[in-house]
């Protein structure tokens, strides 16, 4: 096994892990590439678990230690593309909850334990999105369609088209603006709007025809349905969903029978203490960025 | 019922109507076509033959409603009663454009997704995944995004997702027709190894006949719904159709007509022509001017060059044929010139200035769709000339592109050529002195061909220029005063089209091909031997 | 387009939008429901996570239920990318231009359709920016709603006026409404006793008392955008939007007639090319 990393030409860094064949086949050079993703449902009871983990706590430090673990996790396990951009945003949404959430303290009674109770309220929400800051920039958005099961095959493949599509909206856009600009009308403003809009939607349309009649013709509708290369919840999937599940029934048990100094009270404000067992079963929430980084599924 | 398996599609006695339509686009066709079969459809823009292979897999009527009489077979199955999903075991469809038809985002989810819905048991679908990949030569590209294929890779992975549930029928709409010459004959590669090695029945239509004359073994020709049967030589000598050697065949009474370039050098052969002289055609001043102009794209945060140094001149009373392979710069030199790409290096002026987009150049682009936004021709020209504050009185870029008749129709409900011309009137309503047109010729019929020599040539009488990119040698033969061919971003050849069409293997047009550089139309050298 | 809609079976969505009003209602109705005095807090979490489970669960069961065809399933991937697309680009504080694609489609196509666009289109837009949280299913809900109440505004066949002018009006009071709709997923993490915070022991109408408060201190004037920004759309661009989405469902409105019956099985005759 064979295993590294190199930088991609938009920034990010692309992770690859050769691993020879098990036997000589013809499908060889197929192993080499294959999805070494990690289940896109692990990721969502990671993160789901998680969210639980911080929502049972406003100790600041159990809150602190997550933000540590989900900035590890994603730096670990990041896949390229936009959704990678992700964790930034949510870092900054997540520090503007606090800020807003600590502002809050003008429409109640001004002192420093009430201060101190909402901005810890915001904290929490902000480690939650932090949470799933990481999770968006560690799973495939494709992968995750995927997971839908068979019945709910159509609604997740009209999310799959409108992703698929999307970027060539995008450029269908572009493209009108400039064409409209090489004819002398003008693409700015609200007047501009319908020079712009119009020939997008209506090539949207002709495009909804053209897919739905290719769909149809390669027998969508029949009522019969496979999938091709499923991917496999493994060994990987199984220690991600379950420590995480240790952690967030730690603390939930911890929460409801008022161990380890989960709650905190600001009245009289006090340092929090923290309990060591606690803090190991946070550390379970790490797991996923210790396992082999992920491949990238599509170039 | 003996001879049942070897028909692989009957048409009986086919009438079909649109739903708006006043008359029959299908009128009492019957044809049966046998298994193992390669087979064209051919005829006019309108003629009916996107209709005949469009009711081969049941999207018309299903697709279309409409009225329809008689019955389809399709391996027996009776398309009426079945629609396309009922019958996608037996026949696949492939539309002329594939990009548009892709349902999932990579090459082998897509190749899988038929299978899919038949509920094919995974193994077996793994397998037939990597015997198409094979098929059609496209295993390197099995994990690469949808998005990024070229032209000719899109095709053959979208004939390969058509094919992986196992139909023994493919049918293909203008399979070539976004191609340039060495993609399109990639594609007609593999399909004739599927007739050939896998005892497949292809049905595909083309415009472009020179293209895929040559291949097929038998043909099915349209004319106001009416079908023809025959060998592709029959149909098209019946339907008075043909690449350009076979027009000339017409034009000087040779019998056979000739189909293909070897046809016709046999024909020629008594007729020594020799080289005729050409001149360069007078021109004006100067309208727009690159000199050593570098533009590099961006993609990915990789740099591209996309044009390097290029220098010409384009001027008054030139028609400029911009030609060359899919990615050689032909678009990317339009739009420099156009003043929306800027230049890393070297000048580009129009009439002494940086161009001005919409004042000093129009563009009309490779989807002239996308400047439509009015419900009626006359209102696209009304809104062009809207913008630049003048009164409409007398427009007459309507008449001069033969459409002024459709003045009130709603842009979206013409055929593909008519809204080309439409886009080209809204564009020349700027009454810009420099008119680029980046692919006139996609979808093209003859008619709205001729509209647009026409157009064109009175704007560079009236002491316009013009520049238009193409993957058509035979348009860019008829029309173009001066052709330039580009190669990886470089011009490699600027001058007459004599020079630079006799000059090449690949974008000779017929008439060079048979009679030596300098002959280019089949009316050059009918005259010529008269 | 009535085939698209009525394929929807009616009760199950009815079943979906309560389940989806619970989710978006529960901070008032909570406490009510249960033992006043005692400390929901912890209660709270755990009904969050098994109404959002719940949701999820029951909103797809719906969507995947019946078969919608290739050409709906179509039709809403398009139109979603649409929405996708101008997501990142398209806001100004609360306003977004998608909005104004659920609000067209939904008048265009119907109120199932609209729903149907608004969720998928939600999940995807929320997929790609990278956008995916437990407020997720809440968006998906609310916009659906959006897209599913411009279906029961004037449609086809109404004067121009009147149909551009209800669908504007609605989506001046849709831009608040959705809104005020959308804070109540975060509110309740807010529960010390302040006049704008949640109460877990509270009466109902105290709750909303103090989320009347919160909404107009934190995103009144935040969503004064959207509504505004969805009338100027609608007044600038609805007109044509909706003629190019008629003009569609139209076209994707089939009627089939067979002008003849079968003729006897005959295959000999006909000819065969080459």
């Amino acid at each position: 096994m064979a295993s590294g990393s190199f930088r991609t030409a938009d920034g990010g860094t692309m992770s690859f892990a050769l691993r020879v064949p098990r036997s000589a086949s013809s499908t060889a050079s197929a192993a080499a590439d294959e999805r070494t993703a990690i289940h896109p449902g692990a990721w969502m009871a990671w993160a789901t678990l998680g969210g639980i983990v911080a929502f049972t706590t406003t100790n600041p430090f159990y809150l602190l230690v997550l933000w540590a673990i989900a900035w590890f996790v994603f730096t670990q396990q990041r896949v390229p593309g936009p959704a990678a951009r992700s964790f930034r945003v949510f870092l900054i949404a997540g520090l503007l909850a606090i800020v807003v959430r600590t502002a809050l303290v003008f429409f109640g009674t001004f002192n420093a334990a009430n201060v101190a109770h909402f901005a810890i309220e915001g904290l929490r929400l902000a480690t939650i999105l932090v949470i799933f800051g990481t999770f968006n920039a560690v799973t495939d958005p494709f992968g995750v369609v995927r997971l839908a099961p068979r019945r709910f095959h159509e609604p997740a493949l009209a999310a799959a088209l409108a992703l698929s599509i999307a970027p060539r909206t995008v450029a269908c856009l572009q493209r009108v603006r400039e064409a409209q600009q090489l004819r002398g009308i003008p693409t700015r403003g609200a007047r501009a709007l319908p020079a712009l809009a119009i020939p997008v939607l209506e090539a949207g349309m002709e495009e909804a025809l053209v897919l739905a009649e290719s769909m149809d013709s390669r027998g969508h509708g029949r009522g019969r349905r496979s999938r091709y290369r499923p991917q496999s919840w493994n060994a990987a999937a199984w220690t991600i969903a379950l420590s995480a599940f240790v952690a967030a029934v730690m603390f939930w048990i911890a929460s409801s029978r008022g161990l380890g100094d989960l709650q905190p009270g600001t009245d009289p404000l006090h340092w929090p203490t923290v309990n060591v067992l606690m803090l190991a079963a946070e550390a379970l929430l790490v797991v996923p960025g210790f396992l082999p980084r992920q491949g990238s599924a599509r170039r | 019922m003996s001879g049942y398996g070897d028909i692989a599609l009957s048409f009986q006695d086919v009438t079909f109507t649109y739903p708006d339509g006043d008359r029959p686009a299908l009128a009492d066709v019957r044809v049966d076509i046998p298994e193992g079969g390669f087979v064209l459809a051919l005829g006019a823009t309108g003629a009916g033959k996107s209709t005949f292979l469009r009711s081969a897999n049941g999207l018309v009527p299903h697709f279309t409603g409409g009225t329809f009489a008689g019955r389809v077979f399709v391996a027996g199955r009776d398309t009426l009663a079945n629609p396309p999903r009922r019958l996608a075991d037996v026949v696949a469809f492939v539309p002329q454009d594939a990009g548009a038809s892709f349902v999932l985002d990579g090459v082998e989810d897509e190749i899988a997704y038929g299978m899919e819905n038949l509920g094919v048991e995974p193994a077996h679908m793994r397998r037939r995944v990597e015997e198409m990949l094979d098929l059609l030569d496209i295993a390197p590209l099995r994990h690469r995004s949808l998005r990024r294929l070229s032209g000719g890779e899109r095709q053959r992975v979208a004939i390969a997702a058509a094919l992986a549930a196992g139909p023994r029928i493919l049918v293909l709409d203008e399979p070539t027709s976004q191609l340039d010459p060495q993609g399109a004959e990639h594609v007609m590669a593999a399909l004739q190894r599927l007739v050939h090695d896998h005892g497949m029945t292809v049905l595909l239509a083309e415009h472009r006949l020179e293209r895929v004359v040559g291949w097929v073994d038998g043909a099915v020709g349209f004319r106001e719904g009416h079908a023809t049967v025959g060998t592709p030589r029959e149909v098209i000598r019946t339907l008075a159709l043909g690449p350009p050697v076979s027009r000339l065949g017409r034009m000087v009474g040779w019998d056979p007509v000739p189909l293909t370039v070897r046809d016709a050098r046999a024909a020629a052969r008594a007729h020594g022509l020799i080289r005729p002289v050409t001149t360069a055609d007078a021109v004006g001043d100067a309208l727009a001017v690159l000199r050593g102009v570098d533009v590099q794209h961006e993609e990915l945060g990789e740099v591209l060059p996309a044009l390097r140094d290029a220098s010409f001149t384009l001027s008054e009373g030139e028609i400029v044929a911009v030609m060359g392979r899919n990615g050689a710069g032909k678009t990317t030199l339009l739009r420099t010139i156009a003043g929306v790409l800027s230049p890393h290096r070297g000048e580009v002026q129009v009439r002494g200035h940086t161009p001005q987009p919409g004042t000093d150049v129009g563009l009309c682009p490779q989807e002239p769709e996308s400047v439509l936004f009015n419900d009626s021709v006359a209102g696209e020209v009304r809104a062009t000339l809207r913008a630049r504050h003048v009164p409409d009185a007398d427009a007459p870029w309507l008449d001069l592109l033969g459409i002024a008749h459709l003045a009130t129709r709603h842009p979206r409900e013409l055929s593909a050529g008519q809204r080309l011309l439409v886009a080209t009137a809204a564009i020349a309503a700027t009454e810009a002195p420099v008119i680029l047109l980046d692919e006139p010729s996609r979808g093209l019929d003859p008619d709205s061909k001729a509209h647009l020599i026409r157009f064109l040539r009175a704007h560079a009488v009236n002491g316009g220029g013009a520049m238009f990119a193409t993957h058509d040698v035979e348009l860019a033969a008829a029309v173009a005063t001066r052709v330039i061919m580009l190669a990886g971003g470089e011009i490699i050849a600027d001058g007459t089209p004599a020079d630079v069409l006799g000059d090449s293997q690949v974008f000779a047009p017929q008439m060079t091909r048979v009679f030596g550089p300098g002959w280019l139309t089949p009316e050059q050298v009918a005259e010529a031997m008269a | 387009m009535n085939g698209l809609g009525a394929r929807l079976r009616i009760p199950l969505l009815v079943f979906t939008n309560v389940a989806g009003l619970l989710a978006f209602v529960w901070p008032f109705a909570l406490p009510a429901l249960v033992h006043p005095g005692v400390d929901h807090r912890m209660d709270s979490g755990l009904i969050l996570v098994v109404l959002l489970g719940g949701l999820g669960g029951l909103l797809f069961t719906e969507l995947g239920r019946g078969g919608l065809g290739p050409k709906t399933v179509a039709l809403i991937g398009v139109l979603g990318a649409t929405m996708v697309a101008l997501r990142l680009p398209g806001f100004v504080a609360g306003f977004n231009a998608f909005f104004i694609v659920v609000l067209v489609a939904g008048n265009s196509f119907g109120p199932g359709f609209g729903f149907l666009l608004g969720t998928v289109g939600m999940f995807a837009s929320g997929l790609l920016i990278g956008g995916l949280g437990p407020w997720l299913p809440f968006e998906m809900v609310a916009v659906g709603w959006l897209g599913a109440g411009a279906g029961f505004l004037p449609g086809t066949g109404t004067r121009w006026p009147v149909r551009i002018g209800a669908l504007s009006i609605y989506g001046v009071l849709g831009g608040y409404l959705y809104g005020a709709v959308m804070n109540l997923w975060a509110w309740p993490f807010l529960t010390t006793g302040s006049a704008l915070a949640w109460d877990p022991s509270a009466a109902a109408l105290q709750n909303l008392r103090h989320y009347a408060t919160y909404y107009a201190a934190t995103s009144f004037a935040w969503d004064t955008f959207r509504a505004v920004g969805d009338a100027v759309m609608v007044v600038t661009l609805g007109r044509p939007l909706l003629a190019c989405l008629d003009r569609a469902a139209r076209r994707m409105r089939l009627d089939v007639r067979d002008a003849r019956p079968a003729p006897p099985v005959d295959y000999s005759p006909a000819r065969t090319p080459a």
